[in-house]
């Protein structure tokens, strides 16, 4: 099966992030960027997929020149090649999905797997869209039973289950009041939550092989999508900083607290 | 263009040349292999990172399991330095010396594991091997189905590598060696040895041969995993080698030149340890000033008081000293420079020294936590010990370094003793050397018509400190020539007077690094937003100014007399002489 998967490049949740004096955005410069986590569990779902059932993984990213260091990533991961949309300015979800939709059609994948949401603007979209634009199925924030300290997990056994006849996907994802399993006809859009899986790191030996895999790249132009702002960022402010906590001696107190004080009782 | 066979930066100083073109620019990392690095730097995290309550376990129990050395052959750390056509992945001096970095920020244990597989133990290989012997072992090396370890070290040959007793007879077209060999790292895993016998008559000094020997080699075997004060988890055992014959296809190197090829294993080896030293830096730098925030005292983080901002303070400095003159060091290998053992040497020294002093503050500022084994400073600064003392102990390095640098000087001062006799025989020629001489101990001494007396390529920002480095230039080209036209050949006795010399030398060259690096970041950054990189060198520079001065004045000015009397006393009576009971 061909497996379609994203790999967004997003600031690195370890590094320090400031908000500009002007709010216009956060300081660039010294920020260390990688792949969106989430993306990192679809592109390992996609590989454990095709190790599984055969075919290949493609990862697509969609950003400036330096997205190129995330899709090698991808690559290194065991990826088979890569599609770039270059597109250096802002883009939001709509934006991204319109993009994928050009992509998939041309690429004609069985299957999707997004990241369920990115790390940045954790704005949690462009699959929905993206199923929607494109009139398939979709299962999202898919997770698993399993821990990730299981069996399975140690055997690298993918989570989404393929059925018998090679039609319908199992998906199993997180709702409030658990786990729900759906049954996707495929092809289908499937967004990844965080306990699906332990992505794997990229040896050296793949580092060095990615070197070789081809990235394609296209324009949003070539695609014939309008990437037109639908949702303007205003300004952007740090969240307040953190007022310092009490001690409450006992029980009693807290409640007295929580009651008369917080009046959240 | 300087000639990259024979310019070494540091002999070159001794006669008082700053060679600018081995020193600027600062070297970089080529893009492609920057690429791959970060690649492999963010692997790691997620490989090593993890792990960190199995490295405290594993230091306990003294070694590392299988299947996590499994996990590092098949993440391929075992085959950095291999060349691609072998199955590696052709790191250079620089990527290499990056990539231990990063490990070494993990765990000491698994940093030494794969160093000494290849900064030592394979490295004969890579500089000496035939095609053959590449074709035949370094596939395996790559892939970490066979380990490597280098085998110098003997019960009575340590800093003195010449005194090796292990023998290696020439029977028909094999040689079969006896002796045992101690302390050898990877000891216990390796089955590839880079092993050092005598060819020569049992009691002749040196005529050493390098050998490589297989585990499956009747005759070898090796001895428990030793006891360690740190990395305790790594390999370290005695090895044995009883009869083994071994074919002159097993050579390394031509017979009798031994020695030579152990240097240049050790010399071209030393960024990878370098490297390691920077790792562990930058770690204690990390964990030292989340404890400072952390840790409340009086009513404030601890990271507000004036002394312990001096210590991160000093800690950052050395850090970027230390890791501008591995760096450094790395790029003039990458380059193709050929003289570069004493500059390598001051590398190892500096970051060694340099890591010990960092680890020992971050233990410091961590104040009991930092004693107690469930923190990671108390490790790390066991752990780093064994630094200054394996691939030559910093003692005999300051030595090498002293001595060497002043190969040049020597020389000149040889020619003009050998002139001065021939004057009369050859006057035309003897008045050359003569005259040479004097044009350059007139031209220190009032500093006018000195070729190389100065930098012409620094940025101006940069000015006081690059004064700071010329004055100190001039004093040691002075020194040398006085401490050698004082001692003569009998110098090798004097080592005081050799390590001061020696610790101008490796001051200098630290500095001379830092300039260079710094020279770099203003002309890439601007002089505004490079400030806080000008500030580290201003730091650095008048660290340095004090003690080069002091050394100065004790060239002819010392206490090395009282010193050696209370020495002799105490070797003579094997105990202090003084109580109040």
């Amino acid at each position: 099966m061909k497996i379609l998967v994203t790999a967004k490049r997003v600031e690195d949740p370890e590094s320090k992030i400031k908000v500009k004096a002007d709010g216009s955005g956060i300081v660039q410069e010294g920020l260390k960027y990688k792949m969106n986590p989430f993306d990192e569990i679809a592109v390992e779902e996609g590989l454990r997929l095709t190790a599984k059932h055969g075919g290949e993984v493609v990862v697509v990213s969609i950003g400036p020149k330096d997205v190129q260091e995330q899709l090698r990533h991808a690559l290194a991961m065991g990826a088979a090649r890569a599609v770039w949309v270059n597109h250096p300015g802002p883009l939001d979800p709509m934006g991204a999905a319109g993009l994928l939709q050009k992509v998939v059609e041309k690429e004609k994948p069985d299957l999707c797997i997004l990241g369920k949401q990115s790390i940045d603007d954790d704005q949690g979209q462009t699959g929905q869209y993206l199923a929607e634009w494109l009139g398939w199925s979709q299962g999202t924030f898919a997770s698993k039973l399993d821990s990730l300290e299981s069996e399975a997990e140690k055997a690298k056994a993918p989570a989404i289950e393929l059925s018998a006849d090679g039609k319908t996907l199992q998906v199993v994802r997180e709702v409030d009041s658990g786990l729900a399993t759906l049954a996707c006809s495929l092809p289908a859009v499937v967004t990844t939550d965080l306990r699906l899986n332990q992505p794997r790191y990229a040896s050296l030996p793949g580092i060095m092989k990615a070197k070789n895999k081809p990235i394609e790249e296209l324009t949003p132009a070539g695609l014939g999508v309008d990437v037109g702002l639908q949702v303007e960022v205003l300004r952007m402010s740090p969240p307040p900083p953190r007022k310092a906590g009490v001690k409450v001696g006992d029980v009693q107190e807290l409640f007295q607290k929580l009651k008369n004080e917080a009046k959240v009782l | 263009m300087v000639d990259k066979q024979s310019t070494s930066f540091m002999r070159s100083l001794c006669m008082g040349d700053i060679e600018e073109d081995v020193l600027l620019p600062f070297p970089e990392m080529p893009a492609k292999d920057a690429e791959t690095l970060r690649q492999v730097v963010a692997s790691l995290a997620q490989l090593l990172g993890p792990k960190e309550k199995d490295f405290r376990a594993w230091d306990v129990a003294g070694e590392l399991p299988a299947p996590f050395l499994e996990e590092l052959k098949q993440f391929g750390l075992f085959g950095l330095v291999v060349p691609e056509e072998f199955g590696g992945f052709g790191f250079g001096s620089t990527a290499y010396s990056r990539a231990l970095q990063e490990v070494s920020r993990y765990d000491g244990s698994v940093a030494a594991t794969i160093g000494a597989h290849q900064s030592i133990g394979m490295r004969g290989l890579l500089l000496f091997g035939t095609p053959e012997q590449k074709r035949r072992w370094l596939p395996k090396l790559a892939t970490g189905e066979m380990v490597a370890a280098f085998c110098l070290t003997e019960p009575g040959a340590g800093s003195d590598a010449a005194a090796v007793k292990t023998s290696a007879v020439r029977d028909g077209d094999s040689y079969v060696l006896n002796g045992n060999k101690l302390w050898i790292t990877n000891g216990g895993l390796a089955s590839f040895f880079t092993v050092f016998a005598k060819t020569g008559k049992p009691e002749e000094r040196g005529k050493l041969t390098a050998f490589i020997v297989t585990r499956d080699m009747p005759g070898v075997s090796t001895g428990p995993h030793e006891d360690k004060m740190g990395l305790r988890a790594s390999s370290t055992a005695a090895v044995f080698l009883d009869n083994v014959r071994v074919g002159v296809d097993h050579l390394l190197g031509e017979e009798g030149k031994g020695f030579k090829v152990g240097m240049r294993i050790l010399n071209n080896g030393r960024t990878g340890l370098g490297g390691g030293c920077i790792g562990g830096m930058k770690r204690m730098v990390e964990l030292a000033t989340r404890q400072a925030k952390g840790r409340v005292q009086f009513g404030q983080p601890i990271s507000d008081f004036g002394l312990i901002k001096q210590k991160v303070g000093h800690m950052v400095v050395e850090t970027y000293a230390a890791e501008s003159v591995v760096d450094l060091v790395a790029g003039l290998i990458d380059q193709g420079y050929e003289d570069y053992a004493v500059e390598a040497a001051i590398s190892k020294v500096f970051a060694t020294e340099a890591l010990w002093r960092t680890t020992d503050e971050a233990l410091q500022v961590a104040g009991g936590n930092g004693y107690m084994r469930e923190f990671p400073y108390e490790r790390a600064l066991r752990d780093c010990r064994i630094f200054r003392i394996w691939e030559g102990t910093n003692d005999i390095l300051r030595l090498f370094i002293a001595l060497t640098a002043m190969n040049d000087v020597g020389a000149q001062l040889a020619d003009l003793a050998s002139s001065l006799k021939g004057v009369l025989a050859d006057p035309i020629k003897g008045f050359g050397v003569l005259s040479d001489y004097a044009r350059r101990r007139a031209s220190l001494a009032t500093n006018v018509g000195r070729g190389k007396g100065a930098f012409t390529r620094l940025h101006p920002a940069l000015r006081d400190s690059a004064e700071v480095f010329e004055d100190a230039t001039r004093d040691l080209a002075t020194a040398a020539d006085r401490t050698l036209r004082k001692h003569g050949k009998r110098i090798v006795e004097f080592q005081f007077a050799t390590r001061r010399l020696a610790d101008i030398m490796i001051d200098l060259f630290v500095l001379a690094a830092v300039l260079s690096r710094v020279d770099s970041a203003v002309k890439r950054l601007g002089v505004e937003k490079s400030v806080r990189e000008r500030e580290i060198l201003d730091v650095f520079a008048g660290q340095v100014s004090r003690p080069v001065k002091s050394n100065f004045g004790k060239i002819d000015d010392n206490d090395d007399e009282l010193i050696k009397h209370l020495a002799d006393d105490a070797f003579e009576q094997e105990r202090f002489d003084w109580d109040n009971l």
